[in-house]
């Protein structure tokens, strides 16, 4: 009788510590993921302030989506074929401070950008400002991608893509991405994700000055 | 099972981050949990349904989407914008008979002028309507979507989907 209750107490006591120890674990577990998801939040394509500021170039950045692996190199020449069908290279705009804008027709942010591009570009006309837009649509028809560029407000050059410009400018799985070519040809600045239009400002006076008056 | 075993197991199956327990919990609500990353940012729950052979019925298979990201919903805002959708094959005896969505739900991007979306988030279901037959048959199929996080877009993707079908 008395072994009885003793054995019931024991197995309570350990069915307690068991659970006790599982729902530490998990809640162990989902402040682990919480952070992670939450330091995913901060850097994948949020208007983060650090991506503008830090000039961390290199090779070394791994899978990070925010690496600025082209940061301080040559921009890669590359000869694409814009809306109309005419031929579009780098080396056309030499001299000239460039915005390279990698962007897809069902990519929202990207969308919300583009206009400031516009915008921008027009501001800095006078300054030999540059923009062209690299589509990213996986086989869309030269005509919607037209039809979507007309949607969205924007006149630059629209250029349609080809597998080499992927891999020369190491581009990650995230658009929109950016990059900021100053005069020399020099990149001076690369963002992933859409910024706000005052980032996007300061990156193109960046581009300008860098490459000299 | 006993109850302070049932007690055990529920325990478990609420902290179901713990590294111990999925596969018993996945068993015991047919979710099929798959704890490791996924690159395209949503995962198939579903792996595993019971259903009654021979009779017309709505099979519910879920999705789960990455926190911090969404995915369009079956009929987005905007014409540009890739609808989610879920392409079954023909095998083993089952016959679908058709598929519904849920209506997404409202999300407005927090930059610019904010566009408004119908997207998805979390967990969702598409429903299949179908016959399976008596035993054990397999419903294969591809969920196309695309998703986005906040301020960027991932391209879009093509999601394996294979869920075991008991025809009792």
């Amino acid at each position: 009788m008395f072994g009885d209750q003793v054995r019931r107490l024991a197995i309570v006591v350990l069915l307690i510590a068991g659970v006790t120890l599982l729902v530490l674990a998990g809640t162990h577990n989902l402040r682990s993921r919480q952070r992670q998801i939450q330091s995913q939040q901060q850097s994948v394509g949020s208007a983060a302030p650090a991506s503008a500021s830090s000039d961390g170039g290199g090779d070394d950045d791994g899978d990070d989506p925010m690496a600025k692996k082209m940061l301080g190199k040559a921009a890669p020449g590359f000869t694409l074929v814009d809306l109309q069908g005419k031929k579009v290279s780098l080396s056309d705009y030499k001299g000239h401070p460039v915005v390279l804008n990698f962007w897809a027709t069902y990519c929202p942010p990207c969308k919300l950008e583009m206009p400031w591009f516009q915008e921008l570009e027009n501001q800095y006309q006078s300054r030999g400002l540059v923009v062209l837009g690299v589509d990213q649509d996986d086989g869309m028809a030269v005509k919607d991608v037209a039809a979507a560029a007309k949607k969205i407000g924007v006149t630059y050059p629209i250029l349609m893509p080809n597998s080499d410009i992927s891999k020369s400018y190491q581009l990650g799985d995230y658009i929109p991405e950016t990059f900021y070519i100053d005069k020399n040809g020099r990149i001076v600045d690369q963002t992933v994700g859409a910024h706000s239009r005052d980032e996007m400002q300061a990156d193109i006076e960046k581009a300008i000055e860098s490459g000299g008056e | 099972m006993t109850l302070l075993g049932a007690m055990f197991l529920a325990v478990a199956c609420i902290s179901s981050s713990a590294p111990l327990m999925p596969r018993a919990c996945a068993q015991q609500i047919q979710f099929g949990l798959t704890p490791a990353a996924h690159h395209g940012h949503v995962e198939l729950l579903s792996d595993n349904v019971q259903v009654i052979a021979g009779v017309p019925q709505v099979v519910q298979l879920w999705f789960r989407v990455d926190d911090g990201f969404h995915i369009n919903s079956h009929k987005p805002l905007d014409q540009l914008l890739i609808p989610t959708r879920l392409q079954l094959e023909l095998t083993d005896g089952v016959k679908v008979m058709g598929d519904t969505y849920p209506a997404g739900s409202s999300f407005r991007l927090q930059m610019g002028s904010g566009e408004l979306m119908s997207v998805y988030q979390g967990r969702f279901p598409v429903s299949v309507r179908l016959v399976a037959p008596k035993g054990e048959s397999t419903l294969n199929g591809v969920l196309h979507y695309q998703a986005c996080g906040s301020a960027s877009c991932f391209p879009p993707q093509s999601l394996a989907v294979r869920v075991a079908l008991s025809g009792q």
